[in-house]
């Protein structure tokens, strides 16, 4: 059958209305199971075009554009061209970034960091990601991203949205409207931001926005410093048991009100102050890390103590899973090497490598990778050539679209594969490209969704998340 | 899903409510305007223009088993089968029935209704009787039609407390103060209501209240919307905005002044001033983006923007190929891209505000001026003066349209800004009418061309937005698209009726939200009727009041004023009311140094304005809006959805601009010593919802209050922070029983009755 899918909140409207009277409307709303947004979460699954590999995905999105060539993508031939020129016929006339196009001169810049083969499969790492990489076989890498942005604000919002320009769902907020919550007291789709980064670039409320979707599908941030979600906790004074008492007044009078003039949206605010009320127990128990054994809070470093950090939102991310959040999306700024590039990626990836690789193995241990999808990556990639001055031991390097890398992990996806090759200046691609909207589409489908099937009308048109791209890649899937 | 069986059933396909949609949706695709993509040399879009699809048997009027369409759509044939098997919009069973009966009646076809101009249609009939007893005016005439031909009838009037509340808030944003209503309750006139809306037409809120929708449109913010979104000041366009509408600008003037009135001959400064209308877009900043690349996304901003607001058309499908479903190409749209291309605009620029610009004074700085003026009895001599030169030096420049650079325009092969094509000069599409022999090819030209009478679509789409302010919803439902692909309007002929009414009065916006507020249909009560329910759910025939949700801006605004903390001031810079800490901080990035401190909350008035007036940062809208489906103003947007969540439960029942509201209502009620409990709680009900509690009502109030005054006597400290927490002017009763109240105060401003209109 060949259908749309329906966003389940409207469905579900449209079901009530049809059925008609108020007493009608109250049986069915008893009927369906909901979460704390007023979607059915009785079968969440029904959506689905064909079974799904994965339940839930894990972005863990890397802001900035990692350097491909300092960390997956091995090209000892550079080494040869130290600092001679980028040949034109590698450039090829590709646009430059107005930071670098007016430079005399594109003089290669090797990696100065080690490469090895990891793993049965022998896929290469740089000595940057000593966690990551001793999870080589459980990677499938590819190597052969590319993308039509240069700069990171379009950039990110095509990573994100599908689309360069504002006004588009993300991809949490599309997979939420598709897949609805498997969870009664979270929301379905939720967006942790490393805090205390102030280098790198801003992050903005549109990447894990609803676009033009119904705005009930953004993203719901969870932060670290203040409320977890945003008004939380009760005002000094409101202890909970008054709290409670305030709601239970609230919806007394509302059920008068429900009663006299029948407007079943009354009878949804009831609910939503109820849900309200027991989000401020079940957010606090979320967060709160203290039953975590301290063999898996070592595993992931340091810093996971320290809210807000990578390594906290990394756990953060396994507890939602846990939870049935079917979308976690994190942002970890930092990665925009301009400059000295070798001094300031290192530090990059200490904060970020061992509490990547423990989320891996920490989704392992308890069965998720098995329907976890993880995705790990950036906007874009990054140049060959050195922008500003290349010495023996420092380089920095310009925004790159034409190829970069990706890794994924888990649900669906074959592990221990390494995808897509690049030409000996990780410059162009030789082989298996993949698009951004080919990514996309292959994620959806890991999660049981036909990417042409997900729309949704908006100024006329069926909007979909790889707008009218997207080829699933059938290469990397199990 | 009787009922949509039953309407199927009930009788004649009408070609553009029923059958159009579907071809449009499915069709169109392949089979439409664009050129490129049609398949088989066949389209549906031209029917009713052309019609030489009936020689080749697709369509045999009369012989729905003869024509080819209807073999196709049933087929299951992979060769033959429309639409393809892997197509992503499939049909229904339904939707072929319909296709069916209407070949078999004849299979009439017209132009899409929005491009045919609006006739002044006659309303109907006045014979019936029932008609004359309700009807108030025209609109009602009309309204009572549908109702009546779907078998529904109108509810009664509402009572006049609500009414007063009603046409307050959908007026002014904001309820009647107690004064005001109770001037008009106790107004026995004839003209009572008449009086009352004079009142609210004339208040300075109007403007306030009704700037917030064209703030969506504008795409207004207080920041540049890229990267580092930095700061930009365009306040003095916001503040010219809601002078235009207080005003009650027409709205053909409104349109060739904030779209060209730097053209306009003897330009004023505020002419030129109300042109930062199209400033608002988003300016890129970050290092290394291409001149180029984003001023021509600037440029399709606005003629995007523009498409939108005045002719509800998504100009935005045709930019990289013909649109698919409209009648506008390709061509076209860079056509009308001409109009757009001639401002001296950066492509990238770092900073606050880029040109052009425009330093005019505000009222306050020109009063002062002139005083200096007069005092000194010299003008431009005396600019050398320090005083003077701090008063010029205050004088904010903002951002206006300029037509300085003759560029040519290309038609860019797949909207890419690198790859110019064919070269085009400035021109209206086709398939509407030309632009007069006289009109100069420009922005006012263009202006000038969208308020002719002989547009088909700007009054259409702005009075549908008039309606909208008053029920929630347009007659068409997709306010942002009049054509092939939204929704047809609800009650056509109204809709016509009321954009030749706005013509006909020299697009007076005024008289058309009278009108509105006057009828029959918009003073129904908004109880449900089970019958009535079960036949029209979303109410689209209109039987009962749309109650509905207030926007984000009205619930702020409406909890600060019933307590008494709303600060009332027209105009002026942006300000920063208190927000969760550390938001900017969270997100914000290290290239700019705009932002290093942080959000940096006012103190005094500034917590306490309008919404409107809240600074707007894009990439980070201020949560008290964005939780209530404001939009981030990114883009253009003439429709807010209207959501029911636990995080806007929690926001309402914890932010501290709510308790603050809470306990101020608290503190008002309990000043008066000698007043009884029941007394201060009907008190304190009146002033939140404008009405007295019933019997019912009180009772709960009473156990509520017990409840708390208990809670709050077993926990006094709990009492004392919540009372006293920033707060002076407490009154002289117990603690416990001041919290008591402040408890009532936050129920009821979480009432489902205060948080909507009704």
């Amino acid at each position: 059958m060949h259908h749309q899918i329906p966003s389940p909140s409207y469905d579900r409207r449209r079901l009530l209305t049809h059925c008609g009277s108020v007493t009608a409307l109250a049986a069915i709303s008893s009927l369906l199971k909901q979460d704390s947004f007023g979607r059915p979460i009785e079968h969440p699954n029904d959506a689905t075009h064909h079974t799904p590999r994965a339940k839930r995905i894990i972005y863990l999105c890397q802001s900035g554009a990692p350097s491909q060539l300092d960390l997956f993508d091995y090209k000892p031939m550079t080494r040869k061209y130290q600092g001679t020129d980028l040949p034109e016929s590698v450039r090829r006339g590709q646009r430059l970034t107005t930071m670098t196009s007016k430079q005399a001169a594109f003089p290669i810049a090797a990696s100065t960091f080690k490469f090895a083969q990891h793993g049965r499969c022998g896929a290469w790492f740089s000595e940057l990601l000593p966690h990551m990489a001793s999870l080589a076989d459980d990677w499938c890498v590819i190597r052969s991203m590319h993308t039509e942005a240069i700069n990171h604000d379009p950039a990110i919002t095509l990573l994100q949205t599908g689309f360069q320009q504002p006004g588009r769902p993300s991809m949490g907020a599309w997979v939420d409207y598709g897949l609805g919550s498997e969870n009664h007291d979270l929301p379905a789709f939720v967006a942790l931001v490393s805090a205390n980064i102030r280098t790198g670039q801003p992050l903005y409320s549109r990447l894990w926005g609803s676009g033009f979707l119904p705005s009930i599908h953004q993203g719901v941030r969870l932060r670290s410093v203040g409320d977890p979600v945003l008004h939380l906790s009760n005002p000094t004074g409101i202890t909970a048991q008054v709290r409670g008492n305030i709601i239970r007044e609230i919806n007394a009078l509302n059920h008068v009100q429900s009663r006299d003039l029948g407007d079943p949206e009354i009878e949804t605010r009831i609910r939503q102050y109820e849900m309200a009320f027991r989000m401020q127990t079940s957010v606090p128990d979320l967060v709160n890390l203290e039953d975590e054994p301290e063999h898996v809070l070592a595993a992931y470093g340091s810093d996971v103590n320290q809210p807000g950090t990578y390594a906290a939102n990394c756990l953060l991310a396994r507890r939602l899973a846990e939870r049935g959040v079917r979308f976690i999306q994190l942002f970890h700024r930092g990665w925009d090497q301009h400059l000295n590039l070798p001094r300031d990626l290192r530090r990059q990836c200490q904060s970020t490598d061992q509490p990547t690789a423990a989320l891996i193995r920490d989704l392992k241990q308890r069965g998720m990778l098995d329907d976890t999808l993880v995705i790990w990556g950036g906007e874009f990639g990054r140049t060959v050539y050195c922008q500003g001055e290349l010495t023996a031991d420092n380089y920095g390097r310009d925004h790159h679209p034409r190829c970069f890398t990706m890794l994924l992990a888990g649900a669906g996806v074959k592990a221990g594969l390494t995808y897509g090759e690049t030409d000996a200046f990780s410059y162009n691609i030789l082989s298996n490209p993949v698009h951004i909207h080919d990514l996309n589409a292959t994620v959806l489908h890991c999660l049981g969704i036909d990417h042409h099937r997900l729309t949704f009308k908006f100024q006329g048109r069926h909007h979909r998340l790889t707008d009218v791209h997207g080829n699933i890649l059938h290469d990397l899937l199990t | 899903m009787l009922i949509l069986v039953a309407s199927v059933a009930r009788g004649e396909v009408s070609f553009s409510r029923d059958v159009r949609p579907i071809l449009s949706d499915a069709c169109f695709q392949c089979h439409g305007a664009d050129q490129s993509s049609r398949q088989a040399n066949l389209r549906f879009d031209q029917l009713g223009v052309h019609s030489e699809i009936a020689q080749e048997a697709v369509i045999v009027a009369g012989n729905s088993a003869a024509s080819e369409l209807i073999v196709r759509i049933t087929s299951t044939d992979p060769d033959i089968q429309m639409p393809p098997e892997d197509f992503e919009r499939q049909l229904t069973a339904a939707e072929i029935r319909t296709l069916r009966d209407w070949i078999d009646q004849g299979a009439l076809s017209t132009r899409h209704w929005s491009f045919v101009p609006p006739s002044v249609s006659r309303s109907p009939l006045k014979t019936r009787q029932s008609t004359q007893d309700w009807a108030i005016n025209t609109i009602d005439h009309f309204v009572f039609d549908k109702l009546a031909s779907n078998g529904l009838s109108p509810s009664p009037l509402v009572d006049h407390e609500t009414l007063a509340r009603r046409a307050a808030l959908t007026l002014t944003g904001l309820p009647p103060s107690p004064e005001t209503l109770n001037a008009f309750l106790s107004d026995n006139s004839v003209n009572a209501y008449d009086r009352y809306l004079d009142l609210l037409m004339t208040s300075t809120r109007y403007g306030e209240h009704l700037a917030t929708i064209w703030l969506d449109l504008a795409r207004y913010a207080d920041t540049d919307g890229y990267q580092d979104d930095e700061p930009r000041i365009m306040w003095r366009w916001r503040d010219w905005l809601i002078d235009a509408i207080n005003r009650g600008m027409p709205f053909d003037q409104f349109t060739r002044e904030v779209l060209a009135g730097d053209l306009l001959s003897n330009a004023t400064p505020t002419q030129i001033l109300a042109t930062g209308f199209h400033r608002n877009h988003r300016t890129n900043g970050e290092g290394g983006s291409i001149e180029e690349e984003f001023r021509l996304a600037y440029v399709s901003d606005c003629l995007e923007t523009t498409g939108t607001v005045w002719l509800g058309l998504t100009l935005g499908c045709a930019k990289c190929h013909d649109h698919k479903y409209d009648p506008i190409s390709q061509r076209e749209y860079f056509q009308l891209f001409d109009f757009f291309n001639k401002t001296p605009e950066k492509g990238v620029y770092r900073g606050n505000n880029s040109p052009p610009l425009l330093k005019v004074p505000t009222a306050l700085q020109r009063r002062k001026l002139e005083m200096r003026n007069l005092s000194d009895g010299t003008s431009a001599d005396s600019r050398s003066l320090p005083q003077t030169t701090s008063i010029e030096a205050a004088i904010p420049d903002t951002m206006v349209m300029a037509d300085g650079v003759n560029r040519t325009t290309f038609i860019l092969e797949r909207g890419q800004y690198d790859q110019p094509g064919e070269k085009v000069r400035a021109e209206v599409p086709k398939s509407l009418p030309p632009l007069s022999p006289h009109t100069p090819r420009n922005r006012l030209g263009l202006a000038q061309w969208l308020v002719d009478a002989r547009n088909p679509l700007t009054a259409r789409v702005e009075v549908n937005r008039i309606w909208a302010v008053h029920f929630g919803t347009g007659l068409v439902r997709t306010a942002e698209d009049f054509g092939s692909q939204g929704e047809p309007p609800s009650h056509p002929e109204l809709l016509d009726w009321l954009a030749t009414e706005l013509i006909r009065h020299d697009w007076d916006v005024k008289k058309i939200h009278r009108l509105i507020v006057t009828s029959a249909t918009y003073r129904q009560a908004a109880a449900v009727r089970d019958a009535a329910f079960t036949a029209d759910p979303e109410n689209r025939w209109l039987w009962r009041f749309p109650r509905r949700r207030l926007a984000a801006e009205q619930l702020r605004d409406q909890a600060l004023f019933v307590s008494g903390l709303l600060v009332e001031q027209l105009g002026g810079p942006s300000v920063k009311p208190r927000q969760p800490e550390g938001l900017w901080d969270e997100l914000a990035g290290g290239s700019s140094n705009a932002y290093k401190d942080g959000y940096q909350v006012d103190h005094g008035a500034g917590l306490y304005r309008r919404s409107l007036y809240t600074f707007w940062r894009r990439t980070i809208p201020p949560p008290s809006m964005a939780t209530f489906d404001a939009p981030s103003r990114e883009s253009c947007t003439a429709r807010r959805d209207r959501t029911n969540t636990p995080l806007q439960a929690l926001s309402l029942l914890n932010d501290t601009t709510y308790l603050e509201a809470a306990k101020q209502l608290a503190i008002s009620t309990t000043q008066a010593n000698t007043a009884t409990r029941d007394d201060r709680l009907r008190t304190i009900f009146r002033r939140a919802l404008l009405r007295s509690p019933t019997q019912e009502e009180l009772s709960l109030l009473q156990r509520s209050y017990i409840t708390l005054k208990q809670a709050f006597e077993g926990d006094v400290d709990s009492a004392n922070k919540l009372v006293t927490a920033g707060q002076t002017g407490v009154p002289p009763i117990a603690v416990t029983d001041l919290a008591a109240y402040v408890g009532i105060g936050n129920i009821l401003l979480n009432l489902d009755e205060f948080l909507v209109v009704e």
